[in-house]
């Protein structure tokens, strides 16, 4: 599902933020991804999402090389990935359906399908009876459900969570991440970007360690720390 | 673009305008002026060019006598000059015919001069029409050589004198309008920035969930495109008062000049000042959308 082979990834300033990182993670795998700040984490997320492109080595999603991919299929290409932000990133002015929904129009998604799938996908997120309630009546948890229903509204084969627990309680963030345990048991590979040691060792996920620009350590149900 | 509401681009790029109001509005304005400016200009050439091509089918030139000459001399000119080939109607005009032409046209200070009517400054002259103005220079050389001939005053140096008018109007409009023009392409560029940074957040979110770069664009460009038509139309209406104005000035001080009728001119003032105030404000919002939409 995601190939990283080799890659290097120098900005114009001249820092190196990524040095050779190579990464295999299979369809339909949990993946935490853990490191320092500055150890290379975001950029390898913003190569994921292609924001930036690799100096050298080469990216393969879902069969897409990323290298090769031009500007123009970089829409479609990102319709694949569904993306959670720390920070939720939900519109202040639109309720919880209307934030989902908004996903599926910028796609151009015709208005039947919209109507049929938000409330079902709300429902899933325990969110249904919260459909017409605006971000600030929602709770961090719940706000960061309606970010996981807008991610997963186009059907991603990957979703890609960065921090997902990061403005969120303890019990809360269990919540969280029960739901991404089920979306992955749903079949879609989830990439969680964190900090948080406990919830990483709680789940016994496989875990990439990314230090100094490359995978230090990836091992399956490893702990955060040796 | 399939499935896309036009209603969603065109409600966005309204909000937009509303939201940056204060600098939608300087964009109207200075845009605005740089189209009236654009107009003005354009009309004050159109117009001279209509005087020059009037003054180019005259076809005239005016021969004066010397005051020394006698009627004998006076009837003699007037044989050479019908004997110059290519020359076609000669009009002989005596002094005193010019005294009254010229007590006519100062109007109520005319009486001031009858009194130079015993003892008339005017010379005689003969107005010639050439036929072919290829042979303008030898009508002008045989003209010279005619003995009693003082002096030759021909419409071409007037029309010379207008077209050196007019390149040195062009070029200073000319870089005034550059200047105005890319003033006006700054402030949009600057309002439209304004509006997509506002707007950074779903810019964002539109991108990571695969919207294309034109459905992000689009409203921008559409914001761009109603500040350059509310521009023009505004410079239009201020353009039509103008020139109406100026127009019904000049009629009454001036009956020589010839001004293009309103009328003939609406219809290519409006579609002009729309396409260019559109094209301005498209220009403007596209360069402030390519650091923003990037992807």
């Amino acid at each position: 599902m995601i190939d990283f082979t080799n890659v290097v990834k120098t900005y114009p300033n001249g820092t190196v933020a990524l040095n050779g990182v190579n990464l295999h993670i299979d369809d339909g795998e949990f993946v935490f991804v853990v490191g320092s700040t500055g150890a290379g984490k975001s950029t390898l997320m913003k190569l994921l999402l292609r924001e930036e492109k690799a100096t050298s080595g080469t990216i393969i999603v879902d069969g897409t090389d990323l290298s090769k991919l031009s500007y123009f299929k970089v829409p479609q290409y990102r319709r694949k990935l569904g993306v959670v932000f720390q920070d939720f990133r939900l519109f202040p002015k639109k309720t919880a359906y209307e934030n989902v929904a908004f996903a599926m129009q910028v796609v151009g998604t015709p208005s039947k399908k919209i109507r049929r799938r938000v409330p079902a996908l709300l429902n899933t997120l325990s969110l249904g009876d919260k459909a017409n309630c605006f971000p600030n009546e929602l709770s961090g948890g719940e706000q960061q459900r309606v970010a996981m229903a807008r991610a997963l509204a186009n059907n991603p084969k990957i979703l890609i969570a960065d921090e997902p627990t990061g403005n969120i309680d303890p019990k809360m963030s269990l919540e969280i991440m029960n739901l991404l345990v089920k979306i992955n048991k749903l079949g879609k590979t989830v990439l969680v970007v964190t900090h948080a040691k406990e919830l990483v060792d709680y789940y016994q996920q496989r875990v990439v360690m990314i230090e100094n620009g490359h995978v230090s350590d990836d091992r399956v149900g490893g702990m955060y720390n040796k | 673009m399939k499935r896309y509401r036009p209603t969603y681009f065109i409600g966005q790029a309204f909000s937009g305008l509303w939201r940056n109001g204060v600098m939608s509005f300087a964009s109207i304005a200075v845009l605005m002026s740089c189209l009236v400016v654009l107009g003005s200009f354009t009309l004050l050439v159109a117009n001279i060019n209509i005087n020059l091509e009037a003054l180019g089918l005259m076809n005239q030139i005016v021969a004066f006598v010397d005051d020394d000459m006698t009627e004998d001399d006076i009837s003699r000119i007037e044989r050479e000059i019908k004997s110059i080939p290519y020359v076609g109607n000669v009009t002989h005009i005596t002094e005193s015919e010019a005294l009254d032409e010229w007590i006519e046209q100062v109007g109520e200070y005319g009486d001031l001069y009858e009194q130079f009517r015993d003892d008339n400054p005017l010379p005689d002259s003969f107005v010639l029409e050439y036929v072919d103005g290829a042979h303008y220079s030898d009508i002008m050389y045989n003209l010279g050589r005619i003995e009693g001939i003082e002096s030759i005053r021909d419409e071409r140096s007037l029309a010379n004198t207008m077209q050196s008018l007019k390149n040195g109007i062009m070029l200073i409009f000319s870089w005034f309008l550059i200047v105005l023009f890319v003033v006006s392409v700054f402030v949009i560029i600057n309002t439209v920035k304004l509006s997509v940074y506002s707007r950074k957040n779903e810019i964002e979110i539109m991108r990571y969930v695969g919207a294309t770069g034109t459905f992000i664009s689009l409203p921008f460009i559409i914001e761009g495109a109603l500040i350059g038509l509310t521009a023009s139309m505004l410079a239009y209406i201020v353009e039509n008062f103008l020139y109406d104005y100026i127009q019904k000035s000049m009629a009454d001080v001036v009956n020589v000049i010839k001004i293009i009728p309103l009328s003939d001119i609406r219809v290519v003032l409006f579609f002009g000042f729309a396409a260019v105030g559109i094209v301005t404000g498209i220009i403007g919002s596209t360069i402030s959308l390519s650091k923003y939409t990037r992807s």
